[in-house]
Formats: C-alpha cells, structure tokens, sequence
C-alpha cells in the first residue's frame, strides 16, 4: 500500500507542478532606456531595437578586448596593441555570422574617422588589428551527402571589407603538404614507430577516411571533426601570425558544448572550453618569458550572448546566414542530446544557459596541467589509463600500474576524452581499434601534429611522458525473479 | 550464430553483455569484475582499516541490499577485518517502509550482522505520515531528506561505528554532478564525486559503490538472487533532478561510458582557489551539536517550523521569517543533543 503523500502527481496537478514564471519581470518598457516599448525579453529583462544594439556590442568587447594585448592587466586601460593577426573561425552558422558582423562594425567600419564618439584609445580611432583573416574548415570532401559550400561562404565574406578568407579542408590534417605549409618544417618520417600510424594511406582524404571508419560511435565522430576543426585553426592562425582566434560560440552554445564536453570525460579541460592559449608543439617557451613567440589566443567574444540574442541580431542587422553545416551521422548522439537537453531546459529555466557557464567558469583542473594530450593538445592529466582499468575492468591481463609507463602505446600519448573517443563502444558499435601494437589491424590514421609528436618524442628517446532530493515520492514494490529480470534483460544474451 | 565465448576469460560461454563496457561475458567472470572494481574503489581510497565498525546504510532497496553482500563477500575474501552492522531509517511512511525493514531483518540473519533501526518519530517526535499531514505533499522531501542525514549519523553514533557506507552508485554521482552544474551548486559540485565525506566531528561516510552503475547492481542481484525492494520516483516530471536523470539515461544509451566519464569529469576538476575561499565554513548546530552552515543545522530549523506550526523554513528566507516571528517558546521539542562516540566507548559500553 502507497502512503498517504505517494499518490499519482497528475491527478494533483495543481499542487505538485512548478508555478510558470511570467516571461518578463515588471513592465513592457525597456529596462534600460526605461522609455521605449520593449521589443525583446532576455532573460525576463524587457529591451527596445535602440538599447538592444549597444547591449550586444557592450557583452562583445568586454569579453574580447581585456584579452587583446599579449599582458592580460584585466579590464582595458590604454592601447590594444595585440601581438598578431587576428584569425575568426567561421562555420556560416548563427554565432559566427553575428561575430562576424560585430568584428566588422567594432574594428573595420569608419575606422579613422574624426566624427565618432569615444576617447583617443578608442578601436575606431586607430585600427586595431592590422590583418583579419576568416578561416572555414569544409567537410564536404568526407561525406559525400553534403554539398561545398566554399562559394556561398565566400560571398558571405565578401560584403565585409578588409577579410581575407583562408579556406581549409578537413583532410589537410592528414595532408604531408599542408602540414610542411603552417608548420614550416618537414613531415615526419613514420616508419619506426612501435606502433603503425600511417594506416597505409597517402591521399589525405583517405586517411580521413579510415580514421573515421574506425571511430566506435556517431559521437566520436562528431568530437572528431570537432577536434580536428578546432586545431586546423589554430594551426593556420600559426601559420599568418595571427595571435588570436575568435569563435562565434553563443552562450547558449558555449553551455551545450561544455556538458557536451564533461559527459565525455573532458573535465580537465572545461577552462579551456572557455578560452584557451596554445602554441605550436615545436615553440620552446621559456618560463617567464612575456614576450610573443607565435602563441595564439583562443577567445568566445560571444560567450555572453545568448541564442535568441543572436537571432535578434540577425533579424535586426538583416545578416545573412548560410547556414551549419549539418554532418550527416546515423545515431543521435551525446552533443545532439545535450543540444535538445538545453535548449527544452531553457525553455522553462531561461537562466539554465547563464548558470552553467558561470559555474564552470568557476572551476580549475584539479592538479598538474603541463603534459599535452598528442591528438587535441589540450592538457592531460597523469594516470589515466590506470584509472580506466581500475574503475572498469576490461581485461584479466593488464597490468594497471604498467599501463601508464608504457610508453609504446599510443594510449600513453592521450587524454581521457580522446582515448574514449577512439574506444568507448556503444551497444552497436563494430568498430574494434587496437591502439597498443602494430600487428593487428585495422591501424589508425592519425593528424599530422600527432603523427609529428609521436614521431619527435619516440624517434629520439623513448621518453618517460605522461603517464535525496526535495520533491521525490515513492512507490514500493517487491521484485521478483522476473522482474529483476526484466530491469537487466536487454543484456541477458540467451535464455539466462 | 555460434555462442561467443567470454570476452575475459575466453573459455565459458557469454550471457550477458555489461552495461559498463559492452563486453560480452560469462555470468563468472561479471561476479569477478564487479566485486574487483568495489575492492579497487575501496583500496584505492584507503577506506577502511582493520578493526573499523562500519555501518551499512541499509534501506532494503536493491543499492544497499547488494551492498551489504557484496561487503561481507569482499571482508572475508580480502580479510579487510571490518565489524560490520545494519543501519536503517524508519521514516515512519505507512506501508512504505514495512516490506523493505522486513529485507533488512532478513539480511540481518543471513549475513549475520547487528542490525540498528532509528525512527524519525523516536528522534524528532514526528513520523513523515505526521509531517505531510502538517505541510501538504509540497517540498515534504526536503524534511525527510535532512532527517534521513541526522538521523543515519546519530543511528551510526548509537552503534559506536567508524563509518557509514550507503550504496549510492555511479548514476547517482554522475546525476547529481550535472544537477549541481545546472543549478550552480559549486559548494554541492565540489564536494560531489569525493569518494568520503566527513563534516567536522561526524562519523565517515563513503560510497563503494562509486564507479558501480546501477543497471550492474540489478544485474548482480539478479544473478545472486538477492531480493530486494525496488523504489522508484514518479513524481515531479518537471522537477530538476528528474530531467538530469531523464538526460543522464539518453547519454548512457548514447555511449554507456557516459556516466562513468561524468564522474572522471567531475574529479578532475576543483573550484578554484578565489571561490573556495569564500565558501562558508561548517560550525556546530547551537541547539542539538550537528554540523551546519549556520546558528541552526537543517534538521533542527525543519523541527522549529513544524512544532511551531510553518512550513516555510525550508529556503534561508524561510528560515529569517521563522526567526522574526520572534524566539522559540521553551516546550518545543528539540532534537538531543550530538554528542559522537568513539569506537572504544562503544566498545566498553557493550
């Protein structure tokens, strides 16, 4: 018998449900100019077309422009003198079409003219940036299902003076000529390392290919693509001087991606899903050394900017926007479920998105961050792969306590995150990697930065690297045989 | 198609395919990896010591059912030398804890373990069936939960025990380090994955069962023939946890690491230091001795509001409204007074 209290929530409505909020908080009028009628809510704050112009341009610099010289002194006193180029990843998506649009209007339109607004310091009085290129990465070469859309991000770029496109494919991460290109040094000779890398092919696209063929899940794809995009980027950046990248990553976005990113283990690197500096594999850095040696920044200007912000703006600015290039995946996967996941839950929770990022802002790696993982380059934590044998069992043979040591394998050189990439199976997975030996296939491709890592850190010496709740009720029942059988059936293989 | 053979040990015939790692194993070599990763979580983190008393938070659900064996499996096997005991609740919820405290009893005589029942009605002088009739079916679990915390601490005190295991297991962990990221719970967020947790003074609490999923535990006690309770929630569809366990469910079917790689997740990062520093430190409850953040623990805030007849000291503005309506008349009931015992009193007591 069910207690008193543990009755059907449905047929209590009207008790147990959360009361809806109201979509705005006090009046129609703007919050700010406290004047006009209000043309859009954000985040039950009412603003008009006028003040929603300078509000978004506002949430742009202050989260740019603290960054821009290579000394970060906090909020902006005096000059932006940045070190480099700046470099804007463009996806024809939302997010980056409005970055593109407020890089535009912030740094190029009417720069030097006499008869603007603000102080002798301010970015349309001097230009700031000497170069802007706009790097797209196209994925078209892969999945034969999707269409190049060179041409129409091009003409998207072509209505702002003063960018320069940088196309790039996503196959010039296994490309020996691409890599000679931005690294500015030969490709690496592979052949003696103990595990094969090459997979046995040379055409680039082919080695995408491979590589993908024997990812395990549609999610290690998507993070894939995703890692290789985001180091395609950072590597051209290297490769013009630029010393900054920015991204046109929403806040909204920003909070997906780092769900996203913890629910497969990337923990370690949440601050840098925020906002990174990274430098090329082959620049010796010095500690204490402030001076510029090729590092590139890696800031969201957007990143408190929401969603419906952005569509604002596109609406308003009559942007155009071409469009995310949707890759063709067969299973939902954990970024489309956190995508669906955030966005429902913003829909009742309008401060969802806001919450997480600054709840994540609010955390640091726990531990030594200096090792870098061979295929992101995002840092690596020690121990990993004792940790995985340790927590879950997968073989009677391994050694834990050798598995971090061993420095022949390829799991060595990897982070968590990566590592599940290239072997956390789902229930369907047919893909099998053997990521320890060069003796069974298939082998994996990998990029040209990691090929070149491994190559430089095996080549010389075999180095010693990395290594209850309020508003529950409940309902009790005696399981029997069968239905404890039931719970755990989809996993029984016979007539157990 | 011809049966495959073991993944682990290639010889038996596999039946089944683990949750965790989608391998396909025998029924033996299931048993041996689950209660090795118990072993390895409970090694790792040096949870116990020979001699310990430790207490099983034991509700006669399915997590601490298959606890208590597995714990009386591994300190035989392992030689861990524990004194192990029952730890139980009685929330005083008609027919709800009935059948569960009998599977308790019943373990009690299988595994040959001392077993302790506290009641909410002993120690606050209200039964839940008491509370819901005073404040309505809303937020009734906020006043069970804080209860159930007092009262498994004071339970484990009475006992004279080290510490308390409770079975939560990976998906509880993994839920609740998304929930505490959503709703920016950074106090809760850092705290949420330690393995032990221990308030100033309190008794040890650990959870064994970290990196356990829960569809493993149904699994273990399926193949042991464990009997258990099974609770399930099924209120609020639109409450915060129930969408975090909703999502929590799809990732698993995604990719089944997903909750263990939340968990890593949630271990390898840490507030940072300029955050730490300004979260609020424990103290002592003035009125009954347990740990709280503030003058008064939960527990005790929670007891003033239903002696004096509110309902509203759940949230801190709740808890300044009680306050204001001026001092607290000197018949109320109170919780006794916390005083936690050693090991070796209970010890010379017994």
């Amino acid at each position: 018998m069910m207690a008193e209290f543990c009755g059907n929530p449905a047929v209590e409505a009207g008790e147990v449900l959360m009361p809806r909020k109201r979509k705005f908080d006090r009046s129609r009028i703007c919050v700010k100019c406290k004047i006009n009628p209000g043309n859009l809510v954000i985040r039950h704050s009412v603003y008009c077309k006028g003040c929603f112009t300078p509000l978004i341009f506002t949430k742009f610099h202050q989260a740019l422009e603290p960054y821009i010289n290579h000394v970060s002194v906090g909020p902006r006193r005096g000059a932006l003198k940045p070190s480099g180029a700046l470099l804007i990843g463009f996806s024809g998506g939302l997010g980056s079409s409005v970055l593109l649009d407020l890089v535009y209007q912030r740094y190029c339109a009417n720069v030097g003219s006499d008869n603007l607004k603000g102080g002798r310091e301010h970015p349309r009085k001097n230009k700031v940036w000497q170069k802007i290129y706009v790097c797209y990465v196209e994925v078209s070469d892969i999945f034969p299902e999707t269409s190049d859309r060179t041409a129409q991000i091009r003409e998207a770029i072509a209505r702002y003076d003063g960018f320069e496109l940088i196309p790039v494919r996503i196959q010039d991460a296994f490309d020996r000529t691409w890599w000679e290109r931005v690294s500015g040094g030969a490709a690496p000779d592979l052949a003696g390392l103990p595990f094969d890398l090459g997979g046995g092919d040379s055409e680039p696209v082919a080695a995408l290919q491979t590589h993908i063929r024997a990812l395990p899940t549609p999610t290690a794809i998507l993070s894939t693509l995703s890692t290789l995009t985001r180091l395609l980027l950072l590597y051209t950046a290297y490769s013009v001087s630029a010393s900054h990248i920015v991204l046109g990553t929403s806040l909204t976005s920003l909070s997906i991606s780092l769900i996203s990113s913890i629910s497969q283990g990337g923990g370690f690197v949440v601050p840098q899903a925020i906002q990174e500096e990274w430098f090329p594999q082959f620049v010796q850095r010095t500690i204490g050394d402030t001076s510029w040696n090729g590092e590139v920044r890696l800031v969201r200007p957007l990143r408190d900017v929401g969603m419906k912000e952005c569509t604002a703006w596109v609406w308003w600015h009559q942007l155009l926007v071409v469009g995310k290039q949707r890759i063709p995946v067969p299973k939902q996967t954990i970024g489309d479920l956190t995508k669906n996941f955030i966005i429902g839950l913003e829909r009742d929770y309008p401060s969802t998105v806001s919450t997480i990022a600054k709840t994540v802002g609010k955390l640091a790696p726990r531990g030594d961050s200096r090792v870098r993982c061979v295929l992101c380059e995002l840092p690596t934590q020690q121990f990993v792969q004792r940790w995985k044998s340790r927590t879950s069992i997968r073989s009677f043979t391994d050694d834990a306590s050798s598995m971090d040591t061993a420095t022949s394998s390829l799991p060595h050189y990897l982070c968590y995150s990566c590592h599940t990439t290239l072997t956390s199976k789902s229930a369907r997975s047919t893909a099998t990697l053997n990521l320890h030996s060069s003796n069974s296939a298939p082998a994996l491709n990998l990029p040209m930065w990691a090929a070149t890592r491994l190559a430089l850190e095996l080549g010389s010496e075999q180095s010693v690297g990395p290594g209850a709740p309020a508003n529950e009720i409940w309902e009790t029942k005696k399981l029997d045989d069968g239905g404890m059988k039931s719970l755990v059936g989809e996993f029984l293989l016979e007539n157990e | 198609m011809a049966p495959k053979s073991c993944a682990l040990c290639q010889n038996s015939k596999a039946i089944l395919r683990r949750p965790k790692t989608g391998q396909h194993i025998c029924k033996h070599c299931f048993f041996t990896v689950f209660e090795t990763e118990v072993h390895n979580t409970i090694i790792q983190a040096h949870l116990f010591k020979p001699g310990d008393r430790v207490a099983i938070g034991a509700s006669g659900g399915k997590d601490s059912t298959v606890l208590a064996y597995v714990m009386k499996t591994l300190n035989d096997r392992y030689q861990y030398g524990l004194n192990l005991f029952l730890l139980s609740v009685d929330e005083g919820i008609t027919g709800y804890r009935d059948d569960s405290l009998e599977t308790v009893k019943r373990n009690q005589e299988q595994y040959d373990m001392p077993l302790k029942i506290v009641s909410y009605e002993e120690l606050y002088g209200w039964t839940m069936d008491r509370v819901v009739s005073a404040i309505g079916k809303k937020n009734n679990c906020t006043f069970c939960g804080v209860f159930r915390r007092q009262a498994l601490d004071r339970g484990a005190s009475g006992l004279g025990v080290d510490q308390i295991v409770t079975g939560h297991n990976a998906d509880d962990i993994a839920e609740t380090v998304l929930m505490n990221i959503m709703r920016g719970d950074i106090g809760r967020l850092g705290r949420c994955t330690a393995i032990c947790t221990q308030g100033e003074d309190m008794i040890r609490r650990s959870k064994p069962f970290k990196y356990a999923y829960e569809k493993e535990i149904v699994m273990y006690a399926y193949f042991k023939k464990l009997d258990y309770f099974s609770t399930e929630c099924i209120y609020s569809p639109d409450a915060y946890r129930g969408h975090a366990r909703a999502f929590l469910k799809d990732l698993e079917a995604a990719r089944p690491s997903a909750i263990i790689d939340i968990i890593h997740s949630g271990e390898a990062f840490e507030l940072k230091e300029e955050v730490r520093a300004t979260q609020k430190s424990q103290q002592t409850c003035k009125r009954c001795g347990y740990m709280s953040s503030n003058d008064l623990c939960k527990a005790c805030s929670l007891l003033e509001s239903l002696e004096r007849g509110m309902s509203t000291a759940i949230t801190d503005k709740g808890r300044r409204k009680l306050e204001a309506q001026g001092l607290t008349p000197d018949n109320m009931r109170t919780i006794p007074y916390f005083h936690p015992s050693s090991s070796v009193d209970a010890e010379a007591e017994s």
